[in-house]
């Protein structure tokens, strides 16, 4: 039985214009709770929760009246989480996360969760849970918990190449729409900001294909109004040294799920 | 081994250079770990210079609006554009020799333009028919990780600030300037030349230089002439073009062995001249040519044996060499950095 509970703490979000951000329990915090009490220690998805709330910071500071803001809820995939819903919400309240709701859900019905709160882009350091995710039409990411957790002023978005194994599990049209939405708001809100100084840093790597294919990677992004800052064509060259300099955020690709590190 | 003279340059071999332009090349790219990696700017390989002035003098909004409104112009050659077609003749010809074989040159674009300038540029390759086929493109961010994370064996850059953090790194790499006159060079032949104190070596002889002058350097030299010189910074990238020439020795071609190298130093050939030789030998490496010009000017040397690049640890060598048509690149290594004012400064400072 899911059940969402809004964080008072928390000035909500407006429904329509609002970029939903789900992350997952175990992105957020540490299983175990701090000594002696019923709150729970931060993990390695601390530092993306706080760029993605200075990236707000920094459109309401254009904008005092902006809506186009991320909404970040924080989503249980086990039921042992769902269980654990007061610690949890005392928790987050307790180290003041700009976190607007909670979902509580088991592993069953996790995904359901994530559609009837127009989730935009599911983050996890769960591959299964991506991959359901997006076979199920929830544009979804891995985060690789070496780069999530780099503190950071910039939210650093990568765009890379669909994973050879994904060509099996195709994504619905659904899925594909809903992805290039979310890609369509990162633009609006990059734009909001100059050249320098933005909140929001967008790279592009392909690892196969020649320069020609990148190319037509970074024209059908700005044809989305996707700015891209970075581009790296590696030609064969493996992409570990270049993705441990970038230290993304998260990586995006075509459908959404990379399962590689 | 000429040391006395340069031997007059080669003739273009034209039945090969028609060969070479019919044949189309393997577009295969070789592992990063089995080729010679050369990143190269992009205000080195092309001509920017218009654009440089529109960033430097409206700022980086109208810059970038301006070159994606000339997306599809392509921009001219650059300093460095002949020395990357000559890397692609070394290519086509080991392709032939040895077609299996990923011990070729690649060049990578490097730039620290936005991705959408960047476009510009991809355009201006294909137009000009470059077989680059990696870029980078930082976005305003140092490119020095990537040349580290992926084995650069030589860094080509406008920026001084860049070479000299990839010199810090320990990666070959050295400053290119726009140059008015460009003579003409071999397109079959690519021809390397080297300075010796600060670039092949280390600069330890030419600090005698500095503190007390051409005579005591040339002494000193004679003197310690059986023991090796310390490695400066382009020595590996001359270990690695001699790798290439190996190749081509084994394949019967020495006689015109589509790679040459010179080393063109201010040593003498009666003195100082040996001590330079003989740590090549200790080392392995062989060049070519030595000219031991015991402190004449190099321009005119230069511009008779035509490279398509030459290093110097010395502006005013640089520049001299640049005044009559040799691409030079500066290598900002070593004591001849630390002085207040090079020669060439001086004589700038008393003309203003």
């Amino acid at each position: 039985m899911v059940s969402t509970v809004t964080n008072t703490d928390v000035k909500q979000k407006d429904v329509d214009q609002a970029v939903v951000v789900a992350v997952t329990f175990a992105a957020v915090f540490e299983p175990e709770t701090e000594d002696g009490s019923s709150i729970y220690r931060l993990g390695v998805a601390l530092p993306l929760v706080q760029v993605l709330q200075r990236v707000n910071e920094r459109l309401l500071e254009k904008n005092p009246a902006e809506h186009q803001l991320f909404d970040v809820i924080l989503i249980t995939t086990e039921s042992w989480q769902q269980q654990q819903n007061s610690s949890i919400i005392n928790s987050t309240r307790h180290h003041g996360l700009e976190v607007g709701r909670f979902c509580f859900s088991t592993e069953e019905d996790y995904i359901e969760s994530l559609m009837q709160n127009n989730v935009q882009l599911f983050l996890t350091t769960d591959g299964n849970e991506a991959l359901q995710a997006t076979q199920q039409g929830v544009p979804s990411a891995l985060l690789d918990t070496n780069w999530v957790s780099c503190p950071s002023e910039q939210l650093r978005v990568l765009f890379c190449e669909k994973a050879i194994f994904q060509l099996n599990m195709g994504s619905t049209e659904a899925s594909k729409k809903s992805a290039q939405n979310f890609l369509a708001h990162l633009g609006q809100m990059k734009q909001k900001f100059g050249v320098f100084d933005s909140p929001l840093c967008f790279t592009l790597v392909t690892s196969h294909g020649g320069k020609d294919n990148c190319c037509c990677a970074l024209k059908s992004l700005r044809s989305l109004g996707v700015s891209v800052d970075e581009a790296y064509c590696l030609g064969g060259a493996p992409r570990g040294p270049i993705l441990s300099l970038l230290r993304p955020h998260f990586l995006l690709s075509d459908g959404f799920s990379l399962l590689e590190g | 081994l000429s040391v006395l003279s340069p031997s007059d340059p080669p003739s273009p071999h034209f039945e090969d250079f028609f060969k070479m332009t019919c044949v189309k090349p393997a577009t295969l790219q070789p592992k990063p770990e089995n080729s010679i990696t050369i990143a190269v700017s992009s205000r080195v390989l092309f001509n920017m210079d218009k654009e440089q002035q529109i960033f430097e003098q409206q700022g980086m909004e109208e810059y970038i609006k301006y070159q994606v409104a000339h997306e599809t112009e392509p921009f001219s050659p650059g300093p460095a554009f002949s020395f990357v077609k000559a890397l692609e003749a070394v290519n086509t010809q080991l392709r032939d020799l040895y077609p299996e074989s990923e011990e070729l040159f690649d060049v990578v674009l490097i730039t620290n333009n936005h991705a959408y300038v960047g476009l510009r540029l991809i355009n201006t390759i294909n137009h000009h028919q470059l077989f680059i086929e990696r870029f980078c493109m930082t976005g305003g961010n140092s490119p020095i990780g990537y040349l580290t994370a992926y084995n650069t064996n030589l860094y080509l850059s406008s920026d001084p600030v860049k070479v000299r953090e990839a010199l810090e790194q320990g990666i070959a790499a050295a400053t290119m300037f726009t140059q008015e006159k460009m003579t003409e060079v071999s397109e079959t032949q690519l021809r390397v030349a080297f300075d010796g104190d600060a670039v092949l070596f280390s600069d330890e002889s030419e600090q005698i230089y500095k503190a007390h002058g051409l005579d005591k350097f040339f002494e000193h030299e004679k003197a310690h002439e059986n023991k090796p010189l310390d490695h400066g910074p382009l020595k590996g990238f001359l270990e690695v073009l001699g790798k290439l020439q190996k190749k081509f020795y084994a394949k019967g071609q020495r006689m015109d062995c589509p790679v040459r190298t010179y080393l063109v130093t201010a040593r003498s050939a009666a003195s100082s001249g040996a001590r330079a030789l003989k740590t090549l030998r200790s080392w392995g490496l062989e060049i070519d040519e030595a000219l031991f010009l015991a402190g004449a000017p190099k321009g005119p040397i230069l511009e008779k044996i035509r490279p398509h690049i030459f290093f110097d640890d010395q502006m005013f060598h640089v520049e001299g060499a640049a005044e009559m048509g040799t691409v030079a690149c500066h290598v900002p290594y070593g004591i001849a950095q630390r002085q207040k004012f090079s020669i060439s400064e001086a004589q700038e400072s008393m003309r203003n």
